[in-house]
């Protein structure tokens, strides 16, 4: 029996240490990101068969569960870490890993970029954007709420499905747009939007899922997730809906680790990420808008709903200080 | 009988005695390197968030919750064991694997089969809108669809294992209460319940840690932060707070209370039944006894099985062909086999350490330490676990991306290891109290011992336990999240990641083929155990 427990096991070994027998020649780039960015169905593989055609290097792209897991483990290993770039932080955590120190200046020129508001970030460089947004389906939904107010004065059988800001990104992100469109009024807001949560999900595909099987009229996600059902499925049903108060946008950035010894691989990396081409991968694999103008590139359905028209911001270091508080009080109200 | 004459019957077996106690202080002590590896690497410094959270509420509220999930768990599995050790019918294997694969699923699986019946959008509310004109509403969320995803998972699962000591009553104690012309409560109490009730108490404490425990089924169907559970608060110490000592402190907090639960029940554990060879039933109870043994199964079936066919037929659509086509189908899945069964085998291996060793111990005390390990996985939060495999193999100078299938093989084997110790540890303990002194006059050593009595009776319970954690194995996201993968990836993970880039029908598809493969495995791996057994003893 321990005979047979030990083989397998050796057996296992060889298994997971066959995968990492690659060329020890060419340079390596590691790239700590989160999952669905380093999946199949991602960006990862177009990006790394893009970068590594042109750069005589490996890339290899590693996932772990979301971006938090990723800022937390390159955290945890300091200047130990593997990782040369981490790509998928987003605005809500950016100020907390800005902090760590962990992160190197990145040196490029990104004035070009189209972004909801000017970038000006030494260390951080934008690889694309969506805004948080309630997702409905025009066909069962013909009229959707244009605001939060509107949406809280609707029955209590109008349902939303949001996502846990405790264990989510954009729960966090649903929290911090609700802060940044009433402030000191956002516990109000919750109080009020309490009896329409359906339920708060552990993440974001829970809570979709409940939207998609019917339980609910509208979910909390991204201003660019009907673009997948008009593109991938070919079902234009589905719209976000603009509420008067604004958008919170997510821009999601990429950031070069000061303790990684290939410096200019990884800025090569982040500026062919942020260059036409790699751009061109972004919008319908990853479903965000991308940061630069694609022209006829960008699939229609990316534009054929505006963005919205209000944009609304967040001081970083407000949402860095002050995010467990929200949290805190947003859980209390809607108890 | 007396503790003298109790240690008289049993042989003396020192190093069933010995392999257990050394396994109880591994795992002992394993526990103790993952969270001292968490607090060497938290700050020292600073006041800790996580510890702001309301513990005796969070405590209550899981109690509640939990004990009213096991309640219901083990009254339904027990109605169910009842009604299936009874009856006879086409099919009836399919139905008990059926049953028993519910509690390997991911629960997130299990929970969407429930909503595609209960939910606003499901088909009872859809039917009654159709025929009546109104409907059920969404009875689904909030404290009664924890409920029912809780029992749905455990209940059935609670069901498979009383099936097991129930259908190991030996035909001559059947014979003589046929004989007397038992009616059917007088058959259950005198005959069945002394079968069953050395099997409850263990049982009991594994859903109710499960329960307490279970973090993804209270959020999804929770209703809002209203119910909530320790392991959430732990999860956002570790991930929003960074707050690595207030997780250490809220995980020691679980552990505590999940040890107490586990020590009442062991200690209040009665000494099992005896066991036999199980032959088949031929005893059949009276017409109205039989009516409703028929009822709770169609029940039984309507609740427990239709989730889960949901999942297989919804899962066999449109997208069967295109994930099957696709090759990162395919080295996950042959991944995920090799890990369940070099799991499957660790667990197996430790079980029967555990079991045998407890088996042979004749002082009270010692029983109890050596059932205390088993149950360690259950006790201590999944992320805490994870983050503490994950610095330890750091400190270790292993990359944690090349340690991670073996982190998960040692991890599934403990996820399994309470459910094996369930189905063993009873038999096991039935056999060495029964059977003690035909073993001391015979004179024969432990592996004889092994060779000629335990594995020829309990062959198919090794069975069940082997595929109870292969299982276990292929259905769990394990604690790899924060290990990082590139080219590894198992279903489960796979599944999780189609869901998390928008691909719900091949997240479906592959929801499905995990609850195949489980199923096949619970029918045929048993019955591989049993006929390797018969063939050797032939």
């Amino acid at each position: 029996m321990l005979d047979l427990t030990r083989t397998t096991l050796a057996v296992a070994f060889t298994l997971a240490g066959g995968a990492y027998a690659v060329a020890q020649d060419l340079p390596r780039l590691t790239v700590y990101t989160y999952d669905s960015f380093a999946s199949e169905w991602g960006p990862g593989p177009a990006l790394k068969a893009g970068f590594e055609a042109q750069c005589t290097c490996t890339i290899d792209f590693l996932g772990t569960d979301d971006a938090i897991a990723v800022l937390r483990r390159v955290q945890l290993e300091g200047a130990a870490t593997e990782a040369d770039v981490v790509v998928g932080l987003d605005t809500a955590i950016a100020g907390e890993a800005r902090a760590t120190g962990l992160f190197a200046e990145h040196g490029l020129d990104l004035s070009g970029l189209v972004l909801p508001s000017e970038w000006t970030d030494a260390q951080f460089v934008p690889f694309d954007y969506g805004y948080f947004a309630y997702v409905y389906n025009t066909e069962a939904l013909p009229e959707p709420p244009t605001s939060f107010e509107e949406l809280i004065a609707l029955p209590d059988d109008f349902k939303i499905v949001v996502q846990d800001p405790r264990s989510s990104t954009p729960g966090l992100g649903h929290l911090l747009w609700i802060e940044a469109a009433y402030g000191e009024r956002a516990p109000e807001i919750w109080a009020g939007l309490a009896p329409h949560i359906l339920t708060m999900t552990r993440g974001w595909s829970e809570a979709y899922n409940l939207f998609l099987s019917g339980e609910a009229d509208m979910v909390l996600s991204y201003t660019t997730s009907p673009a997948y059902h008009a593109v991938a499925e070919d079902d234009d049903r589905f719209a976000y809906a603009e509420f008067s108060e604004g958008h919170l946008p997510q821009v999601e950035v990429a950031g070069i680790l000061a303790s990684s010894d290939q410096q200019d691989l990884a800025r090569d990396f982040l500026a062919y990420l942020t260059s036409p081409e790699g751009q061109a991968e972004i919008p319908t694999t990853n479903w965000m808008y991308p940061v630069v103008d694609l022209g006829d590139a960008l699939p229609e359905a990316f534009t054929a709903q505006a963005q919205p028209e209000t944009i609304l911001a967040l001081d970083e270091d407000a949402v860095t200080a002050n995010s467990r508080l929200w949290i805190e009080q947003a859980l209390a109200a809607i108890r | 009988m007396p503790p003298s004459a109790e240690r008289l019957s049993r042989p003396y077996r020192p190093f069933r005695l010995a392999a257990g106690a050394g396994l109880s202080l591994a795992i002992l002590g394993l526990v103790i390197l993952v969270l001292s590896s968490i607090l060497r690497a938290a700050g020292a410094e600073g006041e800790s968030a996580a510890l702001r959270v309301d513990i005796p509420h969070l405590l209550r509220m899981s109690a509640i919750q939990a004990g009213l999930s096991t309640a219901l768990s083990l009254f339904v599995g027990l109605l169910i064991a009842w009604a299936l050790n009874r009856l006879r019918f086409f099919g009836r294997d399919l139905v008990i694997a059926l049953f028993a694969t519910a509690i390997v699923t991911p629960g997130v699986v299990v929970a969407f089969g429930l909503l595609t019946i209960w939910g606003r959008n499901g088909w009872i509310n859809r039917t009654l809108e159709a025929l009546l004109d109104t409907g059920i509403g969404n009875p689904i969320f909030g404290l009664g669809g924890i409920l029912l995803a809780h029992v749905t998972l455990n209940g059935a699962f609670a069901a498979r294992i009383l099936l097991a000591r129930l259908d190991a009553i030996p035909a001559a104690r059947l014979k003589t209460g046929q004989s007397l012309g038992l009616g059917a409560f007088e058959r259950f109490r005198i005959i069945d319940w002394p079968m069953l009730r050395g099997t409850l108490p263990g049982l009991g404490a594994i859903i109710f840690l499960l329960c307490f425990t279970s973090f993804p089924i209270v959020l999804l169907l929770g209703g809002g932060p209203a119910n909530q559970t320790l392991e959430v608060a732990i999860y956002s110490a570790v991930r929003l707070d960074f707050d690595l000592r207030g997780a250490v402190v809220l995980a020691l907090v679980q552990i505590i209370v999940c040890s107490g639960i586990i020590l009442a029940t062991t200690a209040l554990s009665p000494v099992p039944a005896s066991t036999g060879p199980s032959r088949a039933q031929t005893w059949a109870d009276g017409t109205m006894a039989r009516l409703l043994q028929w009822l709770v199964l169609g029940l039984g079936l309507g609740a427990f099985a239709l989730p889960l066919i949901v999942v297989i037929v919804d899962g066999l659509g449109p997208g069967l062909g295109r994930v099957i086509a696709s090759s990162s189908f395919w080295s996950a899945a042959i991944a995920s086999v090799a890990i369940g069964l070099a799991s499957a085998t660790l667990t197996l291996a430790l079980a029967l350490a555990l079991g045998l060793g407890r088996a042979a111990a004749t002082d009270r005390w010692l029983k109890l330490v050596l059932g205390l390990p088993a149950f360690a996985y259950l006790a201590v939060p999944a992320i805490v676990l994870a983050l503490g495999f994950f610095l330890f193999v750091r400190d270790m100078g292993v990359s944690p991306t090349r340690a991670a299938p073996i982190v998960l093989v040692l991890a599934n084997a403990l996820l399994a290891l309470p459910f094996a110790i369930a189905t063993l540890g009873p038999p096991l303990e039935a056999l060495a109290s029964s059977r003690g002194r035909l073993i001391r006059a015979l004179d024969i050593g432990g592996f004889r011992q092994f060779q000629l009595l335990e594995w020829p009776l309990l062959a198919r319970d090794m069975g069940v336990v082997f595929a109870l954690a292969f299982c276990f194995s292929l259905g769990d996201l394990g604690v790899i999240s924060l290990f990082g993968t590139d080219s590894f990836s198992t279903l489960p993970l796979l599944m999780v990641r189609a869901l998390g880039a928008y691909r719900t029908n091949d997240a479906a598809v592959i929801a499905a083929l995990i609850l195949l493969l489980t199923l096949f495995a619970f029918l045929a791996l048993p019955r591989l155990f049993a006929w390797i057994a018969n063939a050797r003893s032939r």
